[in-house]
């Protein structure tokens, strides 16, 4: 036979394609739910991290164990702070909210989303929320741990996609970036709420931390990923700091 | 040649990093630590034994004009799987996530499309099986060999396990950099082909 001939040949590449992309579609979905338990386990353990938990050795049904243990309630908020539903917490029914990407595009105003932003409280009343944004070459993502008062920050942890490793990617890799959250306040009364600032924050200043040399971009999308994500969580820590006093 | 020859020439007398070098750039990347290394090893050995082993079996119906575009898309499938796998597993997701882009980057690996040119279109089913895993491990031997030194020396752990105490040893940074993958792959190669192998050399 002419293997040579157009014909053959449009056959034959036509004929492969399609196999190859069937093999690979019955792969992503048969692979898909073992692939979205690791993320889940992933993100709680991110979560529980951010609220200086160590997950470290620990395996995904750990995680979630140790998760369903600390975690009081975990809810949806509208854009003024009011509860819409809550979200599972018990151990064989958690749920996370992990449109992030939407929630992003709702908080920025874009037409289709509506804002239900998740809030995590952990048992002893620290309160965890996550932040998304851009990063220089992909999406940067964190939980931002919050100590009952509503204002001073215990921890937290950062992702990213694809930052530049030893630059970008110490966001994740450098816990001193991360330590220098611990204890800083967020100013719920002044414009920005928190900053990271290029170049050093200055003396004293408490909702500020420096941001990483040679990361600009990755600094700078952070920093507006956190500030936007608790300009949208404000009226709930309002509400939560009123009901304090 | 033998099967057994086929495989292990490529690990030993033949290998692809010392004596071919080929697969340069991402023994460089993937060798900061052991675990790295040994997941790199793996999935390379798979895609390289697979697309071979594929290849082989097709060789005789490819149109000759477009076997390029058949090879990549048979590897792209076998590293687009063995990606999937990686995430689908509890121990390895956090490894292919610290991989990130170079597990997809297997396809421009130079030994998996080389090998199926150089050897499997023009031999039997098996024998190209056993030459792709052969040039897998035996890339993975020296990938291992590089991250043992990287990660003692820059981490002062092995697979995760502190080795050399903090306490007196300071890791060196440089170790972590790319550069020093360089300089640890030329002492190596120094060493297969001016001590282990002397016939290696031009005469």
């Amino acid at each position: 036979m002419n293997t040579n001939g157009n014909i053959y040949t449009i056959i034959y590449t036509t004929l492969i394609v399609v196999v190859v992309a069937g093999i690979l579609a019955a792969a992503a979905s048969f692979l898909k739910p073992s692939q979205q338990a690791n993320i889940k386990a992933e993100t709680i353990s991110q979560m529980l991290q951010a609220a200086q938990f160590d997950t470290q050795g620990m395996n995904n049904v750990q995680k979630l164990d140790k998760y369903a243990e600390e975690i009081e309630s975990a809810f949806i908020i509208d854009a003024e702070g009011n509860k819409l539903r809550d979200l599972g917490v018990t151990r064989d029914a958690i749920e996370l909210e992990d449109g992030l990407k939407a929630q992003n595009y709702a908080i920025a105003g874009k037409d289709g989303y509506t804002v239900g932003l998740p809030v995590y409280v952990l048992k002893g009343g620290v309160t965890l929320i996550p932040c998304y944004g851009a990063g220089l070459w992909g999406p940067v993502w964190g939980y931002i741990a919050i100590e009952p008062d509503g204002t001073t920050i215990k921890g937290a942890y950062f992702d990213h996609e694809s930052e530049t490793a030893g630059l970008g990617a110490r966001i994740k890799d450098d816990p001193a970036f991360r330590a220098q959250l611990v204890g800083k306040k967020i100013a719920w009364e002044e414009v920005p709420l928190f900053e990271i600032v290029k170049g050093g924050a200055p003396e004293g200043r408490e909702n500020a931390i420096d941001a990483i040399t040679g990361a600009t971009m990755t600094s700078k999308g952070l920093d507006a990923a956190i500030s936007t994500w608790l300009a949208a969580y404000k009226p709930y820590f309002i509400n939560l700091n009123k009901e304090e006093e | 040649m033998t099967l057994k020859e086929t495989f292990l020439n490529p690990i030993l007398k033949g290998n692809p990093i010392t004596v071919l070098v080929l697969g340069i750039c991402s023994s460089l990347a993937v060798t900061v630590t052991l675990k790295g290394a040994l997941v790199m090893t793996l999935s390379v050995t798979v895609v390289t034994g697979l697309s071979s082993l594929i290849m082989s079996l097709l060789r005789k119906g490819i149109p000759n004009r477009v076997r390029i575009i058949v090879q990549l898309v048979v590897v792209a499938m076998m590293v687009i799987l063995v990606d999937q796998i990686l995430k689908s597993i509890e121990v390895t997701f956090p490894i292919d996530k610290q991989l990130s882009v170079y597990i997809g980057l297997i396809i421009t690996n130079c030994i998996v499309m080389g090998r199926i040119e150089a050897f499997a279109l023009g031999n039997k089913p098996f024998a190209s099986l056993l030459d792709g895993l052969g040039n897998g491990l035996g890339y993975g031997l020296i990938l291992i060999v590089v991250a043992f030194f990287r990660e003692l020396l820059g981490s002062g752990t092995l697979f995760g396990v502190t080795v050399l105490s903090p306490e007196w040893y300071t890791p060196n940074n440089l170790v972590i950099l790319p550069p020093f993958a360089l300089i640890l792959i030329g002492c190596i190669i120094w060493v297969h082909r001016g001590i282990i192998d002397k016939d290696l050399q031009e005469k």
